[in-house]
């Protein structure tokens, strides 16, 4: 007997979501059960997990409020400092750059991505490093400056590798903005900074939350830029996080705070998603 | 310039190129204070790009636009004193029906009260007859409803001269007719210049006072709407506004006689070069009559097909020895039954005046 | 060298040393050397093919490949090629940046390493956890007890039985650029004083609980390996006062002090004796005070795929003519007076390597207690987020 066409629709739909659904489950869902269990046991005496019931690692997260604090306070600067450099070039490839190249130029915001993150960051500290910059800086007559392991570079770093994440979202929504509607603004008598704050701009605020929350999420787990560029002197969650699990072997309390990681940026999203609801006027953020 | 200029509009000598390609070739067209004249022209004719420099959102290569009297060469749109209905409207999704009325009010410098602000976009909004709607979004307005929050930010800064680019091509066939007759009660409202943008011939030629056929970048004729259809400027005209019935034909030695492909010869006014013409006759210029008993008529056919109107009838004919032709009959002038089948024998006959000869 | 993209370098030993020599006596950029590792990839294939069809002398059941878990730029590149020729075995290596991080794989499981190369302080808790069974001394001809100096062997043996073999010993001192810094730095005091004056912002420290907290308690008289609250407290406020001074807090201090970025850094023997080669201004110091001696050892790990080819690769290293050429190489001194006897006379003359008995009189090995002390961690952990 034939299925009714609505029970097939369900079971093809069944079977389309089926393999996302699974890879979510085995790699996504059942590795963070087993960080909650984690997250409330107890270390062993020579580093690992020893079965418990406590709630001690929670307790002690206050011990490491600074990464939290250092986190918490990077990733909105480093995602609105990305945003600052990111729309200019958005802009300009989208609206401004002659529609014959803007294939090309775009694909060049993306060629970075073909490389890994590593080994241009460790191009930064070349850079940055004294036989860079500060060695052409010498030969002017400035010494001894020193630009790498400093907050500044680690910004730097952040803006570099996370820039091409805030362009395309920004550049897409851009992109799809209808011309007519700017020419619209300037024929009613609005000059061109009026037309970008009151029409360009909010049109493009998906975008621009995407790319915003593209980049501070993964800002809230990086770790390595702040490594290599800042050496080692700032502390984010996820320096944290490699020390207890590599070095220190507190699976426990290492897994209690990726929960507790895990809650906050729920939260900090959720609360952002709301803003720019409110702000755009439409369910139209990408992410949610 | 100091005495304020008879003509709102006024084209000299402008050429628009994009690179290799020249969109409209030294147009020179006035607009007089008050008129509704409608560019009208096929696709690609240069007619839109006529429309953008007088917005200010293209320059002319060369060539001068004046608005009011003044050159605007290199003036920016936000710097003009017209304002334009964009073709789907360009209305700004972000607001409210009111807030896009009201954006234009909010650019004036020094600022306007906000209380006047929103008295002013109501009163535009009354206009079009959409009070009560202020608050709504774009996205829940109909077609209808979306065209009229168009003009009403158009007009709710009392620009002197209004663009229409292709306002109505979006609307279905009774809501456009509707609108056609609101455009022309607000121009006499209004008072102001409007010029408007179309490649429909019924709408040029319903609202418009003065119509500028334009094809291939140039202007082709620029007369009433009467004109255009009784007297075309040339067999594209005559061609594009309206239907028309196309034969070949040659002037006879006399430069008086007309004899058509087929043989036969008419009686044509005086004057015609001689040579090979083509002939063009409007459908309804002809009358049509059964063959049956009679003899005389200019021309004999057969009826192929016939679509039924209403209160007229349009027939195409096989006119032996010359092709089909197009008939427009009022049902009256069809003498002994009301409707000619296909099939039968017809003849059609024409008043020699109404022939417009165009020579090759 | 920084440890994350120590973990399965998947490329063939020979390269790896290779490359690493190259890019540590500065001839290749950083870049180049990530590049031609194609570190982040996928498994060595290439190191398997050679020795596909040439096992000789050794058995069979050697296998195809191994797997070694080592510190960076610690072989020779011809032994593995040398010992793939011989048995048929080829050899992939993977390097690390601590003792603890080891240590977390081998709890964590599933590593696959047949042989790897624990510091001295960590063997009684490998023991201790079972991560490792004691060695069949039968397989290991080349051993040779009598000629190793027991100073540094001794805690490769508990209990009377034999887990772990040294590979070299070291120490744990200052590398100091004397051309940027004037003052006369002779212990782990100066080293933090200057390290707050001079060297202002040019200091490093190692990303490492044992030798920067131990040199820290060093330059406060205390032990090394000292574990008491109260000292480590003083440590610990020295190093929070130290932190906004320093360039940086990382066990990869080669690149920043050959760049002349840092100008003094916390360094391992090998590493001293290698920049002190290259840039003969950077001077290798070891603390009046105290610091850290230790030794290398090598064990085979409980959970090991192919014991027999870690046996046949640990033999092969313990044989003299083999261990030589390793030492030359990595610059790190020898326990072994077999070895020590064939290296030329230019390395034992070295005082970098091979220092005075009377300054090694202070220095400490590194205690057990310290690896698994939760105290430190967290001290560590303050100090880097501080």
């Amino acid at each position: 007997m034939p299925l009714a066409p609505d029970r097939k629709r369900q079971l093809t739909t069944a079977a389309l979501v089926a393999p996302a659904g699974l890879w979510l489950f085995v790699f996504l869902v059942l590795p963070f059960m087993a960080m909650v269990v984690f997250a409330f046991g107890e270390r062993a005496p020579e580093g690992g997990y020893q079965a418990a019931f406590t709630f001690a690692q929670f307790a002690n997260l206050p011990s490491r409020a600074a990464a939290f604090w250092n986190t918490l306070m990077i990733a909105p600067i480093g995602a609105f400092l990305c945003l600052i450099v990111a729309y200019p070039v958005a802009y300009y490839l989208a609206i401004k750059s002659n529609p014959k190249y803007r294939l090309v130029l775009v694909s060049l915001v993306v060629v970075p991505f073909w490389t890994s993150l590593l080994v241009r960051t460790y191009a930064w500290m070349y850079i940055l490093g004294s036989r860079g910059i500060p060695n052409l800086l010498g030969m002017i007559g400035i010494e001894d400056v020193r630009l790498l392991n400093t907050p500044g570079a680690v910004l730097l770093g952040i803006v570099y590798g996370y820039l091409p994440l805030m362009i395309m979202p920004i550049y897409v929504s851009l992109e799809k903005l209808d011309r007519r509607l700017l020419e619209a603004s300037a024929d009613l008598g609005a000059k061109p900074v009026s037309t970008f704050f009151g029409v360009t701009l909010p049109l493009s605020l998906p975008g621009v939350m995407t790319g915003v929350a593209l980049v501070t999420i993964l800002l809230l787990g990086e770790y390595l830029i702040p490594q290599l560029l800042g050496g080692g002197k700032v502390f984010f969650i996820g320096n944290a996080l490699v020390d207890l699990f590599l070095q220190s072997r507190n699976w426990p309390f290492g897994s209690a705070i990726a929960v507790t990681l895990v809650v906050v940026v729920v939260i900090v999203l959720s609360v952002a998603m709301r803003i720019a609801w409110k702000v755009s006027g439409s369910r139209q953020v990408d992410l949610v | 310039m100091t005495a304020a200029s008879a003509n709102d509009i006024e084209f000299r000598s402008v050429t628009k190129r994009y690179g290799s390609v020249t969109a409209v070739t030294d147009i020179n067209l006035t607009v007089p204070k008050g008129a509704f004249v409608a560019l009208l022209g096929p696709s690609g004719c240069g007619k839109t790009t006529c429309l953008r420099m007088i917005g200010g959102f293209e320059q002319p290569s060369e060539g001068t636009v004046l608005i009011d009297g003044r050159e605007m060469n290199g003036v920016p749109p936000y710097r003009r004193a017209v304002n334009m209905v964009f073709q789907h409207y360009a209305l700004f999704p972000h607001f409210d029906v009111e807030q896009n009325v009201a954006y234009g009010l909010k650019q004036a410098r020094p600022k306007l009260a906000s209380s006047e602000i929103s008295a002013r976009a109501r009163q535009a909004l009354e206009m079009v007859r959409l009070g009560g709607f202020e608050k709504r979004r774009i996205h829940e307005m109909s077609g209808g409803q979306q065209q009229r929050v168009a003009l009403a930010r158009a007009i709710v800064n009392k620009p002197s001269v209004l663009l229409l680019d292709e306002p109505l091509a979006a609307l279905d066939k009774k809501l456009r007719t509707a609108m056609q007759i609101e455009l022309q009660t607000l121009q006499r409202e209004l008072g102001i210049t409007f010029v408007l943008v179309t490649h429909d011939q019924e709408e040029a030629l319903s609202m418009s006072d003065m119509v500028c056929v334009m094809n291939a970048g140039r202007i082709v004729q620029m007369a009433k709407p009467q004109d255009v259809y009784d007297k075309p400027a040339d067999l594209f005209v005559a061609d594009f506004v309206g239907k028309t019935n196309r034969i070949m034909a040659t002037v006879e030695a006399d430069g008086a006689t007309l004899r058509l492909s087929n043989g036969t010869a008419l009686p044509a006014g005086s004057g015609l070069k001689p040579g090979v013409a083509t002939v063009a006759l409007r459908p309804e210029a002809i009358e049509l009559a059964r063959q049956a008993g009679r003899d005389g008529g200019v021309l004999a056919g057969t009826v192929t097909h016939r679509i039924f109107l209403g209160s007229t009838a349009e027939y195409q004919i096989s006119v032996d020895g010359l092709g089909d032709f197009l008939v427009t009959a009022d049902r009256r002038s069809v003498q002994e039954s009301d409707l000619v089948e296909p099939g039968e024998r017809v003849v059609l006959t024409f008043d020699p005046g109404k022939v417009h000869v165009f020579p090759a | 060298m920084t440890k994350w993209y120590r973990e399965n370098a998947p490329i063939t030993a020979e390269n790896l040393t290779d490359e690493w020599m190259r890019l540590k006596r500065g001839s290749v950029t950083r870049r180049h050397f990530l590049g031609v590792t194609g570190l982040g990839l996928a498994t060595a294939v290439l190191a398997r093919q050679p020795g596909l069809f040439n096992s000789a002398a050794y058995a069979q059941d050697l296998g195809t490949t191994m797997s070694l878990a080592t510190w960076p730029n610690y072989h020779d590149p011809a032994t593995f090629e040398a010992f793939t020729a011989a048995t048929g075995v080829a050899v992939e290596v993977n390097v690390f940046g601590s003792n603890e991080e080891m240590l977390a794989k081998l709890q964590a499981g599933g590593t696959g390493w047949d042989l790897f190369v624990p510091t001295n302080y960590t063997i009684s808790t490998y023991v201790k956890l079972g991560l490792i069974d004691p060695l069949d001394m039968s397989k290991l001809p080349a051993f040779s007890q009598a000629s190793q100096s027991a100073r540094f062997t001794s805690e490769g043996a508990i209990d009377a039985k034999t887990y772990a073999l040294p590979k070299n010993w070291g120490t744990t001192g200052m590398a100091v650029n004397t051309s940027k810094i004037k003052t006369k730095i002779t212990s782990w005091k100066d080293f933090f004083e200057v390290a707050m004056t001079e060297a202002d912002g040019r200091a490093m420290v190692h990303d490492y609980q044992l030798t920067t907290i131990g040199s820290a308690l060093v330059s406060l008289g205390y032990s090394f390996n000292s574990i008491k609250p109260e000292e480590l407290a003083k440590a610990e406020e020295l190093l929070i006062k130290v932190k906004p001074h320093l360039y940086g807090i990382n066990s990869d201090y080669q690149p920043g002090m050959r760049a002349t970025d840092a100008w003094m850094t916390m360094c391992w023997t090998n590493d001293g004796a290698q920049l002190n080669r290259d840039m003969p201004e950077i001077a290798y110091i070891l603390g009046t005070d105290g610091g850290e001696i230790w030794t290398d050892f090598y064990a085979i790990p409980k959970s090991a795929a192919n014991k027999p080819a870690g046996y046949a690769l640990l033999d092969y290293l313990m044989t003299p003519a083999n261990a030589v050429k390793e030492h030359i190489a990595n610059g790190a001194p020898t326990t072994d007076s077999r070895v020590l006897a064939l290296l030329p006379a230019d390395v034992t003359s070295n005082k970098i390597v091979y220092p005075d008995e009377a300054s090694l009189t202070k220095l400490e090995f590194g205690a057990a207690v310290t690896l698994t002390d939760p105290a430190r961690a967290e001290l560590m952990a303050r100090f880097k987020s501080a």
